[in-house]
């Protein structure tokens, strides 16, 4: 049986039941809904919110290095902490704010497997208590830009025929519509996926409990019925970048692939985008077409 | 003081006023907990997906009913993984309940930024509450 690429970045919830308390490790959940927190999470676990704590206020960016900084004190994490993350919806936010810890370079960082839906079907006790902090001391690296993919990078990807995959669910991919199932469309103008793009929608990575799916099924998907290398160049995305993250993570760490960039401006950008071209339906066609760029 | 629609929402908002984020989102998961379960009679039409507001992420069913003696009333059903959403719901339906459908007709669409939640939850997520007010507000008309 294959095993995990980096098995010990995942943890289990009887690890968190048991380490939760060690002043070196710090739970952090993250939901779509945030009162889910509120409502109860795992005792001693601190909150950070994917919009109102790691979005910039007035940029649509990623706050910066000071304000990442700031929070990460704020919560008691340091440099040295064991962070890990868990949170709702088969842990996308806790993937999205992961990989924003990976942004600024903290050095250890986990996912509890199954996130919110596994502690529960554990019989693990909910927390409403206040969670204190002990102020910590955090020295952030700069953005590593080696995560992350901004447009023209994407456009420069497509047009060179690498690999993207698109994340989405096949009817968002196909232009049919141009938001989640059941979501309400959060703004692009143009549906749709990026010329190339592979879809392969998130829910492929993950089993009904919450949890990854196994080494062996992952390869399956990835490696063998994909045909992509651990060394392909592979940019992901989906709507917002948090479902993307998740597929990131996945391949980063599960499957061991080196060179995975999480394209967050994702459809909500590039839908709206002037002259990117833009595939519709099952195929994921390519930039054949002369170049009618947005590029400088 | 007179009962309304109007003066009800007046109290939503001075029982939010003075709360920070955390105390407002514990006061909306107390408001979730108080939404009553779906009556039986609104099973079946569940059941055939009646009511299923398409637009939102997790199942919400709502019903904007008039009771034969014209007083309105709000029915409603929040997966309880969307606390936020059950919660805000169940504020409508305090808002609305009894009083006659012209009145629930005006519930302002901007609620949930004058209880002050935009900022607690961000702009996607009060979009979503909004909506919600909206789609509301919407079925009592007429």
């Amino acid at each position: 049986m294959p095993s995990y690429a980096q098995s010990d970045v995942l943890v289990s919830t009887d690890w968190v039941a048991q380490h939760g308390a060690d002043p070196k490790v710090r739970i952090v959940e993250s939901d779509e809904d945030r009162a889910l927190y509120v409502q109860g999470h795992i005792p001693g676990a601190v909150e950070i919110d994917w919009q109102t704590d790691l979005q910039d206020p007035v940029q649509r960016d990623y706050i910066d290095r000071t304000a990442f900084e700031r929070l990460c004190a704020e919560r008691g994490i340091s440099n040295d902490s064991t962070v890990v993350f868990y949170g709702d919806k088969s842990n996308w936010w806790a993937c999205y704010a992961f990989w924003v810890f990976k942004l600024y370079g903290h050095h250890d960082c986990r996912i509890m497997n199954g996130g919110r839906k596994r502690w529960e079907l554990d019989g693990r006790p909910w927390s409403t208590e206040r969670v204190s902090s002990p102020h910590a001391v955090y020295t952030a690296s700069e953005q590593d830009g080696s995560i992350r993919a901004l447009r023209d990078e994407v456009l420069k990807h497509s047009r060179a025929g690498r690999p993207l995959l698109d994340v989405r669910s096949p009817e968002e991919y196909r232009g049919e519509r141009m938001h989640m199932p059941d979501y309400p469309n959060e703004g692009a103008v143009r549906g749709g996926h990026i010329p190339g793009a592979h879809n392969v929608p998130w829910p492929m990575n993950c089993n009904d409990d919450g949890t990854f799916k196994s080494a062996k099924d992952l390869e399956n998907l990835y490696l063998k019925e994909l045909k992509l290398k651990r060394r392909s160049p592979l940019i992901a995305y989906c709507r917002i970048g948090e479902r993307s993250s998740l597929t990131w993570f996945v391949l980063t760490y599960l499957l061991g692939f080196g060179n995975v960039r999480n394209y967050d401006g994702s459809w909500l950008e590039w839908g709206n985008c002037v002259r990117v071209p833009i595939a519709k339906g099952p195929e994921p066609g390519g930039i054949t077409a002369a170049p009618a760029t947005a590029e400088a | 003081m007179m009962d309304n629609v109007q003066a009800r929402i007046e109290g939503v908002v001075a029982e939010f006023a003075d709360l920070d984020g955390r105390e407002k989102l514990e006061l909306l998961v107390e408001y979730a907990a108080g939404l009553p379960p779906l009556p039986a009679d609104y099973q079946a039409k569940k059941a055939a997906a009646e009511g299923r507001i398409h637009e939102c992420q997790t199942p919400v069913f709502l019903w904007m009913t008039t009771n034969p003696d014209g007083a309105a009333a709000l029915v409603a059903e929040v997966a309880p993984e969307a606390p936020t959403v059950k919660g805000f719901v169940a504020v409508l339906r305090g808002v609305v309940a009894g009083r006659p459908a012209e009145e629930a007709a005006h519930i302002p669409d901007d609620l949930v930024e004058r209880i002050g939640l935009a900022d607690v939850l961000g702009m996607l997520r009060a979009r979503g509450l909004r909506a919600i007010t909206t789609r509301i507000r919407r079925g009592f008309c007429g």
